[in-house]
C-alpha cells in the first residue's frame, strides 16, 4: 500500500498492491507509473465511455474462499463489439480478472504457462493461425476455441498491472469448456503471451455487492 | 496541462451521482432524425431504427449508418421498451427479429436486464419459450444431447435459419438475410438449440412458458389454447390429466372392489331336488320364506339336470315378495344333446343353467319353480332345439312328490302360482316316462359379474381416452415440422398475426 499524490494534478492517489505499478488518476485521468517509491506521469487516458454495466470500481464479491474488490478496469473493443475486464484484488493480495461480455461474467486468473505444451499457446507465441473449434487442454481441463480476435484498448481506469492507453493492441483467444470452464489466451504487441483460466459465474455466484444502481431497475440482493 | 488540483477539502473519490443512472439513452437516427432509444449502451453493437429501419453501428459514438432503409416497418406485438417479469426476473424488450427455416416462421424478442444480461423470448405464434444462452456445452449422448443429467433427443436434422426482419438493438451485428445453421434437441418442456454462425457456435436453452404467462407479463392478449400443431418441446397437456385420471380410476376400482365385497360371499339359502318325468306332466315347487337382507342384494338360482341327454328341462321361476306380492319372473333351460354324424361325435347344451337376479330389495320371498322335461326326437326333429328358440309352452300339469325341505311345499299346497295353468291337481306320474332328477340351489349375495365388469369398463374408459389423446399429441409433437403447412414466403408472418 502506498498513499501519494498525482504528479500531474496533486490529487491523492493510492496504490493498494505492490504488484500493480500503474494507476489512472481519478481526477485528471493521468496514467501514473510507480517505480519503487517514485511516481511518473506517463500520459492521459481517455474516460471510459458510459455503459450499462452493474460493475464499477469498489464492487466487492467473493470467489471461493477469498473476497475481492474491483480496483481497475480495461475496456477493450474489437470489430463486432466491446467488453470490460475488471481487475479484482483478493484478500490474500493476489489478483484476477472479471471478464464482462454480453451481460455474462467470467472470473479468470493468470496461470504459469512456461512449461505448458498446449499447442495454441505455442501457435499464438509463434504467430501461427489458431482455428476456432480447436481443442486445447490446459491444466488437465479440455477447452475448445470459441473466438479469435484482434482487440484494442478503448479506455482504462483505476489500478492496473500495465499501462493501457487508447489503442493498445493485442490478440485474444477465448476458450470454453464443458462445464462452465473458460479460458483466455492473450498476446500483447510485444509478443508476451498470458494464459488465464476460470469459469463463468453469475453476479449472484460472485456475491457481488456495491453494484451500480439504475433508474427503474430493482437491485438484486446478492450478499453472501 | 490545465487540470486544476481539487480542493483539499474534497479529496474523497468522486461522489457517486445523486440519482441512479438511466439505462436508456435517447439518440437521433442519422438517417431519419427519429429518436432511437439505446437501452443497453456499451453492450449493444447494432441498432435498427424503428422509424426508418436503417442499421446503425452502436459501437461508433455517433451511430454511424451501416445500411440505409426507408421502408414502412411492422411493429412487434410486444413494443420495444416493454418490461415484464418472468420467473421473478424483470426483463425489458430491446430487440425483435423474425426468422424462418423456409417452412415456418417465428419471432424472437431480445430481453435485457442490466444485472441478468440477455434472454430470448421466442414466439412460435402459439406459445412462448424463454431462452438463455448456455455457458456450458451439452454432452452428446446416444445421438442426442445431455445437460445437467437430463437427456434430450435430437429433433430432425440441422437446418438453415434466416433472419427476415429486425428492429431494435442487439449485442451482435445483425442483418436481414443473415443465416445460421440450427440443430435442436428436445425433451418435453425444454429445447436445446445449437446455432452455428460462420465459426461461432452457441447453445441456447429454451424453456416453454405456461399458457398466458408471457402474454400477461408483457401485456398482450392471451393466446387460444390448441394442440393441433405442438412445438417439438411442448409438454403434453394430457400428462397431468393422465396421472389424475389414473389415480381417480384406481380409487374407483378400490371402491368398486370394496362395494363388491360388501355384497358378501355367495351364500346358499335353499336347495331342492325334484324328479321330472320326460314328456310328462309339469311340476311345480314352491320354496317359501327366502330371506334377503335389507338393502338390495343379488340372488342366483342354479339348476342342475346333470343326467339328461338329448332332452331339455324348462325351468320357470317366479320370485314373489310375501308382503307386497310383487313378483319377478325369469327362466332357465337345462339341456344336453349329443350324437354323431359325418364329422364324428358331437354334443352341445348346458345341463346346469344359472340365473341371476340383481338388486332384489330385502324381505321374505317365495320362489315358485315350474319344471317340465322334454325328449328331443332325433329322428323326427332333425334340428337341435335351443333354449331361446324352443321355449316350451306349459302343458297340463301334474305334480309329483318332491322331497320338500323346510319351507318348500308342493304346488298342491301353494297359495300362489305364477302360472294359472299350472294349478292342476297332482298325483304321482303314471305316464311311465323316464324321471330326470333336477336339483335347484338358491344363493344370495356375491358379486354380480356383469355389473362389476361394466363398472370396470366405465372406470377404465376415461384414463384410456386420455392415454390415446396423450399418445396422439406425442406423435404430432415428434412429427417433422414440414407437415405443419407453414408458408415459405420471405415475408412469412403466418404466426402471431391471427392472435392480435
Amino acid at each position: 500500500m502506498l498513499d501519494a499524490t498525482c504528479p500531474n494534478c496533486g490529487a491523492p492517489i493510492r496504490f493498494r498492491s505492490n504488484d500493480l505499478p500503474v494507476k489512472v488518476c481519478d481526477y485528471c485521468r493521468t496514467s501514473v507509473l510507480r517505480t519503487g517509491d517514485s511516481l511518473q506521469a506517463i500520459g492521459k487516458i481517455a474516460e471510459v465511455p458510459d455503459d450499462v454495466s452493474p460493475m464499477q470500481l469498489g464492487v466487492r464479491g467473493r470467489d471461493g474462499a477469498h473476497t475481492f474488490e474491483l480496483i481497475g478496469r480495461v475496456r477493450w473493443r474489437y470489430a463486432d463489439g466491446a467488453w470490460n475486464e475488471w481487475l479484482a484484488l483478493f484478500d490474500d493480495g493476489s489478483t484476477g480478472w472479471v471478464g464482462e461480455s454480453m451481460g455474462r461474467y467470467m472470473m479468470l486468473r493468470a496461470i504459469d504457462h512456461s512449461g505448458m505444451r498446449t499447442a495454441i499457446v505455442r501457435q499464438l507465441r509463434d504467430g501461427q493461425h489458431v482455428e476456432v473449434g480447436e481443442q486445447a487442454t490446459i491444466d488437465g481441463v479440455d477447452y475448445w476455441v470459441s473466438d479469435v480476435k484482434d482487440v484494442t484498448v478503448v479506455a482504462s481506469e483505476g489500478e492496473l498491472p500495465f499501462s493501457a492507453p487508447l489503442g493498445l493492441a493485442a490478440t485474444s483467444i477465448d476458450l470454453n469448456g464443458h462445464d462452465g470452464e473458460c479460458a483466455s489466451v492473450q498476446k500483447d504487441k510485444d509478443g508476451e503471451v498470458e494464459v488465464y483460466t476460470g469459469r463463468y459465474l453469475s453476479l449472484a455466484e460472485l456475491h457481488a455487492t456495491g453494484l451500480r444502481s439504475f433508474e427503474g431497475w430493482p437491485m438484486p440482493d446478492l450478499r453472501a | 496541462m490545465t487540470d486544476t488540483p481539487p480542493d483539499p477539502a474534497q479529496l474523497a473519490p468522486p461522489a457517486p451521482p445523486p440519482s441512479p443512472a438511466s439505462t436508456v439513452r435517447a439518440l437521433s437516427c442519422p438517417n431519419c432524425g427519429g429518436i432511437v432509444n439505446v437501452r443497453a449502451q456499451g453492450l449493444t453493437v447494432s441498432v435498427l431504427c424503428e422509424h426508418c429501419g436503417s442499421t446503425l453501428d452502436a459501437t461508433s459514438p455517433d451511430l454511424q449508418v451501416i445500411a440505409r432503409a426507408n421502408e414502412a416497418l411492422k411493429k412487434p406485438q410486444i413494443p420495444l421498451g416493454t418490461r415484464g417479469t418472468l420467473n421473478g426476473r424483470v426483463w425489458e424488450v430491446v430487440g425483435y427479429m423474425e426468422r424462418t427455416d423456409e417452412e415456418i416462421g417465428w419471432a424472437e424478442y431480445l430481453l435485457f436486464n442490466p444485472y441478468e444480461g440477455y434472454a430470448f423470448l421466442v414466439d412460435d405464434g402459439r406459445r412462448f419459450s424463454l431462452g438463455i444462452m448456455l455457458d456450458r456445452l451439452p454432452q452428446s449422448s446416444w445421438g442426442g444431447a445431455s445437460l445437467d443429467g437430463q437427456g434430450y433427443s435430437r429433433f430432425g436434422t440441422s437446418y438453415p435459419v434466416r433472419v427476415t426482419f429486425v428492429v431494435g438493438e442487439f449485442y451482435w451485428r445483425v442483418a436481414v438475410g443473415e443465416k445460421v445453421d440450427e440443430t435442436d434437441f428436445v425433451r418435453p418442456g425444454t429445447m436445446l438449440s445449437c446455432e452455428v454462425y460462420q465459426t461461432e457456435r452457441t447453445w441456447t436453452r429454451l424453456d416453454m412458458l405456461d399458457w398466458g404467462v408471457a402474454e400477461k407479463a408483457f401485456g398482450i392478449p392471451g393466446r387460444r389454447r390448441e394442440y393441433s400443431h405442438p412445438a417439438p418441446h411442448e409438454p403434453s397437456p394430457y400428462k397431468r390429466q393422465l396421472s389424475e385420471s389414473l389415480i381417480i380410476g384406481l380409487v374407483a376400482l378400490f371402491t368398486l372392489g370394496f362395494i363388491s365385497s360388501l355384497g358378501g360371499r355367495e351364500q346358499q339359502i335353499a336347495q331342492t331336488n325334484a324328479d321330472v318325468v320326460l314328456d310328462g306332466a309339469e311340476k311345480n315347487i314352491v320354496i317359501r320364506g327366502l330371506e334377503l337382507p335389507a338393502g338390495r342384494s343379488r340372488m342366483a338360482i342354479d339348476a342342475d339336470a346333470g343326467a339328461i341327454d338329448n332332452a331339455w328341462v324348462d325351468l320357470d321361476y317366479s320370485l314373489t315378495d310375501e308382503k307386497t306380492q310383487d313378483s319377478v319372473d325369469t327362466y332357465g333351460t337345462a339341456e344336453h344333446y349329443s350324437g354323431s354324424d359325418s364329422d364324428g361325435p358331437w354334443s352341445e347344451g348346458d345341463p346346469r343353467p344359472e340365473v341371476s337376479l340383481s338388486s332384489i330389495p330385502g324381505g321374505r320371498y317365495d320362489l315358485t319353480i315350474t319344471l317340465s322335461a322334454h325328449r328331443w326326437n332325433k329322428t323326427g326333429g332333425g334340428q337341435v332345439p335351443t333354449a331361446s328358440g324352443n321355449y316350451s309352452p306349459a302343458t297340463p300339469a301334474t305334480s309329483s312328490d318332491g322331497r320338500a325341505p323346510v319351507g318348500i311345499a308342493d304346488m298342491n299346497n301353494a297359495a300362489q302360482s305364477s302360472d294359472p295353468s299350472a294349478n292342476g291337481w297332482g298325483s304321482a306320474s303314471a305316464s311311465g316316462g323316464e324321471a330326470i332328477p333336477v336339483s335347484v340351489t338358491i344363493k344370495r349375495g356375491g358379486v354380480f359379474g356383469g355389473v362389476t365388469f361394466l363398472a370396470f369398463l366405465m372406470i377404465a374408459a376415461w384414463p384410456l381416452v386420455i392415454l390415446f389423446k396423450h399418445f396422439g399429441f406425442e406423435k404430432r409433437r415428434k412429427a417433422p415440422v414440414s407437415g405443419s403447412g407453414g408458408s415459405s414466403d420471405d415475408d412469412d408472418d403466418s404466426w402471431g398475426d391471427d392472435d392480435r
